[in-house]
């Protein structure tokens, strides 16, 4: 589903002319099969961000090539990445990145909106969409009056609810308590079961990482391969 | 993404924040109306004046003189094409007088064709034109200034205007007047004496202070006019009859042509359409001052609309950043937010346009008033006077520089938006 070939990315950190360059994915290489959860562990600065970030399309590696459901990504413009992201990715932030502005229904239709999708049909499958994952009492909520773990339930909402293939999860617990990370954990190992979402995550969070049929573990810019389930 | 999802996306962000936008329209508002003001000033005197210059003259019309010491070749006039009437009418150098029973006055006496004066579209109050030479029309004051001998000596007296007397007060169509002649110098009329019947009335002239005591009468009749003061007049003046003479075009587009061919010929020729060019070059560039001047008010307000666009952009920057994420293309975020800037151009300029007809009405209104009380003269409301007039041209105008200032103004703020990291932006704090 994801192959992901000799991924090399440099950051060029400093003062305008007396940049110096910092490596940042060296050569990586791996690939995520459907219906997989992966999770991507690695301490703080290692590139485990980066290498999200690239494959999700929000920035282009160097060298080497993203291949995403058969679509080398790599070199498609912004406006192609963009589209490419709205039909195949769903995101889940750590700190759940929910419009305020919006209510919780309004948060999960966003995507439905930039699809062009007639109001109706989005009604009936953002209704179905909230069942899902139990905020129908909560609709009409503006974030600000929900707690985290509802917050981040309608961040997989809004993921989930264009049906895309892949979900990334950058940190999806980092911001929730003991109890209410057990709930998302299992309502992600829940939709992944049921829906067949390929989930890719990224965590320093043992416990989140132990929900992972894989886990790759990255220290200074390189994989090292973790345990293989 | 729907085109009415688009508009409710701005809408919901308008309403975030209501004063800053409110704000921005009421200077986009202020822009625009002082252009619709300032501009319509120009196009309201402009009207005034071509009012009252077409309320001397017919717009066709085309008054021509001939060459020094010569006379009008009528003959060669007529072989001009688009030529609808030629009238030229004749007067004396003689005192007439008209009495009609105890009544009488010194009237001005014209010799026409009645044929061209029908052609030329001559406007009666009532009556019709003569349609043999035993039949006049007099100008629309002769009956009120035909007095008795009693009345004009009470007038010579001296008199206030509202004790002026009322002349012959019943219809004068139908009635015969006697016409007799006497030269300048001489103290008695000439024994001849002419019958004739008014059968119309020269419509009231334009102008309030013009008084047409004229009497048009058949041109046949000059022969036979000139003989009788030739016959009594002690000393004949080398050229005592004088002609004017005015053409009538078939259209209004040919008076350009006509008044051309006639310079070419050698004629001094005059044309209300050519007065009418004249003033239309100056307010033009008139104009053009005043929208120059209007729209700097209107690039003052956008820097306004510039501001709250850049303002509105700085702080979205992590929404932005989280449509971009989950696959919001550049292109749909920099229309959402050109779409907000035209909105407040858009109710910006509804707004002035509304206030600056009710200020052109207020103006229109007021202005003769005031100016009247001013000079301390009361009839100034009464002429038909315009300060301000607001054509649709002007709103078309006006509403396309405000709306396409106010889009510019968005445009730079709509280009920063898209080029927005989304890394860096998701990377903001709440």
């Amino acid at each position: 589903m994801i192959q992901v070939k000799q991924v090399d990315h440099t950051f060029l950190i400093g003062k305008k002319g007396k940049e110096k360059k910092v490596p940042v994915l060296k050569g990586l290489s791996f690939e995520v099969k459907q219906g997989e959860i992966v999770a991507i562990v690695g301490k703080s600065g290692s590139g485990k961000s980066t290498l999200l970030h690239t494959i999700a399309g929000f920035m282009s590696p160097e060298q080497g090539s993203i291949t995403v459901n058969g679509q080398e990504t790599a070199n498609l413009n912004e406006t192609e990445r963009a589209a490419f992201r709205l039909n195949n990715f769903g995101f889940i932030f750590q700190n759940f990145q929910l419009m305020p502005g919006l209510t919780a229904i309004e948060n999960v239709e966003l995507p439905l909106k930039l699809k062009g999708i007639s109001p109706k049909q989005r009604k009936a499958s953002v209704q179905q969409m909230m069942d899902k994952v139990g905020l129908t009492e909560v609709g009409d909520h503006y974030p600000n009056e929900l707690s985290g773990g509802q917050q981040q339930r309608v961040s997989i909402a809004r993921a989930l609810i264009t049906n895309p293939p892949i979900l990334f999860a950058d940190e999806p617990t980092g911001s929730l308590d003991s109890e209410t990370e057990q709930d998302i954990l299992l309502l992600i190992q829940n939709l992944n079961q049921t829906l067949g979402v390929t989930f890719v995550m990224i965590t320093h969070d043992a416990e989140v990482a132990s929900i992972a049929h894989r886990t790759f573990k990255m220290h200074d810019g390189e994989l090292v391969k973790g345990d293989v389930r | 993404m729907l085109f009415k999802d688009q508009v409710d996306f701005v809408r919901q962000h308008i309403k975030k924040n209501k004063l800053r936008v409110f704000m921005t329209i009421l200077a986009a508002t202020m822009g625009c109306a002082f252009l619709i003001v300032l501009a319509s000033i120009g196009f309201g005197i402009q009207d005034t004046m071509r009012n009252e210059i077409l309320q001397d003259q017919a717009i066709t019309e085309v008054e021509v003189y001939p060459k020094e010491n010569e006379e009008l070749n009528l003959e060669e006039i007529k072989s001009v094409p688009y030529i609808g009437a030629i009238v030229q009418r004749t007067s004396m150098d003689v005192m007439t007088s008209f009495h009609l029973d105890d009544r009488s006055i010194s009237g001005n006496l014209q010799l026409t064709d009645m044929k061209e004066e029908e052609q030329s579209n001559l406007k009666l109050s009532e009556g019709r034109l003569p349609q043999n030479n035993s039949e006049i029309v007099v100008g629309y004051h002769f009956a009120q200034n035909l007095w008795t001998d009693t009345e004009r000596a009470k007038v010579e007296e001296g008199v206030e205007e509202a004790d002026l007397p009322k002349g012959y007060e019943k219809s004068i169509i139908g009635k015969k007047v006697s016409l007799s002649l006497q030269s300048y110098d001489a103290d008695t009329t000439f024994p001849e004496q002419w019958h004739f019947t008014v059968v119309g009335v020269v419509d009231n002239p334009a102008k309030d202070w013009i008084v047409d005591q004229s009497i048009l009468m058949d041109k046949s009749w000059l022969p036979e006019l000139t003989g009788v003061y030739e016959a009594n007049a002690e000393q004949i003046p080398e050229k005592f009859t004088y002609a004017t003479t005015k053409i009538y075009t078939s259209s209004l587009e040919h008076v350009k042509s006509v008044t051309k061919d006639l310079k070419d010929m050698g004629y001094n020729v005059y044309s209300v359409s050519e007065q009418l060019e004249q003033i239309d070059v100056f307010f033009m560039a008139f104009k053009i001052g005043l929208i120059f001047v209007g729209t700097i008010a209107i690039l003052i307000s956008s820097i306004g609309i510039f501001n709250t666009m850049t303002m509105a952009v700085t702080e979205r920057t992590r929404e932005i950043g989280v449509m971009k994420a989950i696959g919001a293309s550049p292109k749909l975020i920099q229309r959402l937010f050109l779409m907000e800037s035209a909105w407040i151009g858009i109710i910006g300029t509804v707004l002035a346009v509304i206030i600056s007809y009710a200020v052109s009405f207020l103006a229109n209104w007021l202005l003769p008033m005031v100016v009247g009380a001013a000079l301390g003269e009361d009839g100034l409301q009464d002429l038909s006077i315009t300060f301000s007039l607001i054509p649709w041209q002007l709103v078309v105008l006006a509403s396309a520089i405000s709306i396409g200032v106010a889009m510019i103004s968005g445009w730079r703020p709509a280009r920063k938006a898209t080029k927005i990291d989304v890394i860096q932006a998701l990377r903001q704090e709440l």
